[in-house]
């Protein structure tokens, strides 16, 4: 979603993914700490949608990620209709939406380890019922 | 749902157990089809359906076909969700 995002939004044409290789702007580069297997602290925007869902200004979290937005990149989180809906105790980019759409968003996390019977998480909550109302 | 691990891996069931709790909690029936991304075609990009879900696990096989998936959702206003 930020590839595309860089891609086609903020102008950067070449945008990449370091995992494909070096070629290109990365737009998405290896963490200087992987998350990889660890439980983080995420602090959520206020009046964003995953705040909105959440009820809450900060979650916890599950991660697999080994890969972030890069750190010279962390502007187009908040540029084009995209607005970052959450960042972790360093500062870092975690979670992204769109403005512009009825609901459009990526996490740097993995709501879906979190998730319970009869405590969904509030991330696939959301994108139910935006399909819902789409429906 | 777009994701390339195999069926059983845990984040592929994780991911699908929490559309299950999702939809139990809306009192609504939901239908995945799950899609390997080396499998995307023109079909699939026209027309993503109701939600789109892209599934933990990079690297992609066809990142390009994700992209493309992406773009359209985006511009269709189809409710999506990157994990």
């Amino acid at each position: 979603m930020l590839v595309e995002h860089a891609r086609d939004l903020a102008g950067i044409l070449d945008a990449a993914h370091a995992e494909y290789g070096t070629g290109g702007t990365a737009v998405i580069s290896l963490l200087a700490c992987s998350l990889q297997g660890r439980t983080i602290t995420v602090r959520l925007t206020p009046s964003s949608q995953l705040a909105t869902l959440c009820g809450s200004l900060q979650a916890v979290e599950h991660t697999t990620c080994s890969y972030g937005l890069a750190p010279e990149m962390q502007h187009i989180a908040d540029q084009h209709g995209m607005r970052v809906a959450a960042v972790d105790d360093t500062g870092e980019v975690r979670a992204v939406e769109r403005t512009d759409h009825p609901f459009f968003l990526a996490t740097l996390f993995q709501p879906q380890l979190r998730s319970a019977p009869g405590h969904p998480h509030p991330v696939f909550v959301g994108l139910l019922k935006a399909a819902l109302a789409r429906a | 749902m777009l994701i390339d691990l195999a069926p059983g891996q845990r984040y592929r069931a994780a991911t699908l157990t929490a559309l299950e709790h999702a939809s139990d909690r809306q009192r609504a029936s939901v239908e995945v089809r799950v899609v390997a991304t080396d499998t995307i075609d023109r079909r699939l990009v026209a027309d993503p359906g109701t939600a789109v879900v892209i599934g933990p696990g990079s690297p992609y096989r066809n990142p390009g076909g994700v992209l493309e998936v992406v773009r359209s959702a985006r511009e269709r206003g189809i409710p999506l969700v990157a994990t």
